[in-house]
């Protein structure tokens, strides 16, 4: 366990101290909440009913930002192989390197959806619940990222293919996250079943992807 | 947030590498065929690697000497033929058995000397070594509280050799170790293949250039180097 650890806090110290941490994902979800009520409009009604999927889906988007450097800059420096070759299993390793990346990058994400749905107007429990809704979306939306980023390392023009490949899988967290926030705004009582389905797919994910990843990285090495 | 925990072993606790004899640990590969594309680099290949063995892999360039040394790191398979560890296979052993140097150095340009090295060292399982007779061999000691992106391409290359050495295993597969490494790298470097050896471990090198590695076998890959 020491050295799963020890892999979750130098991939956070990577991504923090290189890589810029948090402030790029930050940066983007800010001017992102900002831009989007001069495409809708500001009446305040609509801003409210498109404030849940909004968080929610700029969310999506700035864990894609990240993606494609978590692996492809440690399959160019050489990281990769080091890794490829330690007696700790590669799933772990892959889930212990995706994580502490998300934990650098993307810990300010549920704060500031839950700042920005008051700014649309949600009440603070619907605000809140939508943060809580997209913490617990972090750990899947950044596996599908971390699968779709090993898969494509090395790979020109990566960014793309990315968001190709995750997109699609990040559907059904986009759907459950956004949800809680909206049935928690109507009164609704399927918020809590909206939070658990979102907990259950970062679950599975937590379960399936480390796989895929480490199947991708051993493709790539070779 | 990114700084791993300082290594605080003083040195005159820590267990010398010198003083340590390796197990036992041959290399056998038998029947290697390797290809890139549509290209064949290798075919019926046998190959093997005792203790204290040093194999120098010459040829030109494309001539699979780096194909070859993955294949017996395992990260590439090979068309045909296996590669052995003390008789296991090398999905089992490699994890513990090799040390890797490939082209590059695998250096964050962000992490100090000392935290780099002490992150492999707890990741790879080099035991509670100090990391500083090894950089004083290499010259690099005075480094260590230095940013790797911040050292010139042979210093990186030197705390690569650094990282290999305190992985403190006995095969060292290296993929043009001398590369960046001026002359008294080169040295530097021949003294710790030599040490490597003469506590039973063993080296595979890719390499154009020459190395004056006492009784280190050639194997041409092809052409000429």
């Amino acid at each position: 366990m020491s050295v799963l650890w020890a892999i979750f806090l130098r991939e956070a110290g990577v991504a923090w101290g290189g890589g810029g941490g948090a402030a790029g994902p930050t940066a983007f979800f800010l001017a992102a909440i900002t831009l989007a009520p001069l495409a809708i409009g500001p009446a305040p009604e609509i801003l409210l009913v498109v404030a849940p999927g909004i968080m929610a889906f700029i969310a999506l988007l700035a864990v894609l930002q990240s993606a494609e450097r978590l692996f492809g800059d440690d399959l160019g420096d050489g990281t990769l192989d080091l890794y490829a070759l330690t007696a700790t299993s590669l799933p772990w390793l892959a889930l212990s390197k995706t994580l502490g990346q998300a934990f650098a990058t993307l810990f300010p994400l549920p704060i500031i959806a839950t700042i920005g749905g008051m700014m649309y107007g949600l009440p603070p429990q619907p605000a809140l619940i939508l943060g809580l809704a997209l913490l617990m979306a972090i750990p899947a939306l950044s596996l599908i990222a971390g699968f779709a980023g090993a898969l494509v390392a090395g790979v020109r023009r990566g960014g793309l293919l990315i968001s190709l490949i995750a997109t699609p899988m990040m559907i059904p967290v986009l759907i459950f996250a956004s949800s809680a926030g909206r049935s928690a705004l109507v009164g609704d009582e399927r918020d809590v079943a909206s939070l658990l389905l979102t907990a259950a797919v970062s679950l599975a994910s937590i379960a399936l992807f480390p796989f895929g990843i480490a199947a991708a990285i051993r493709s790539r090495l070779s | 947030m990114g700084d791993m925990q300082p290594m605080n072993i003083a040195p005159d606790q820590a267990k010398s590498l010198a003083q340590q004899a390796f197990e036992p640990v041959a290399l056998r590969a038998f029947g290697l065929a390797l290809s890139r594309g549509d290209t064949k680099l290798a075919q019926n290949l046998d190959l093997s690697l005792d203790p204290g063995e040093a194999i120098l892999l010459t040829g030109h360039n494309g001539a699979g000497k780096t194909t070859l040394l993955r294949t017996l790191a395992g990260f590439v398979r090979p068309d045909a033929g296996r590669v052995e560890i003390n008789g296991q296979p090398l999905s089992e052993t490699a994890g513990e058995q090799v040390g890797w140097l490939g082209h590059t150095d695998g250096l964050k340009p962000a992490e100090t000397v000392r935290q780099s090295l002490a992150f492999w060292m707890r990741v790879q399982g080099g035991g509670k070594i100090s990391p500083l007779p090894t950089l004083r061999a290499l010259d690099m000691d005075r480094w260590i509280d230095r940013p790797t992106g911040r050292l010139s391409r042979g210093q990186q290359r030197r705390i690569a050799l650094a990282r290999v050495i305190l992985s403190n295993r006995p095969i060292w597969l290296l993929d043009e170790p001398a590369g960046p490494l001026d002359g008294q790298g080169r040295t530097r470097l021949a003294e710790q293949v030599q040490a490597h050896r003469s506590r039973g471990g063993s080296v595979i090198a890719a390499t154009h250039q020459v190395l004056d590695w006492s009784d280190a076998r050639l194997l041409n890959l092809g052409g000429t180097s």
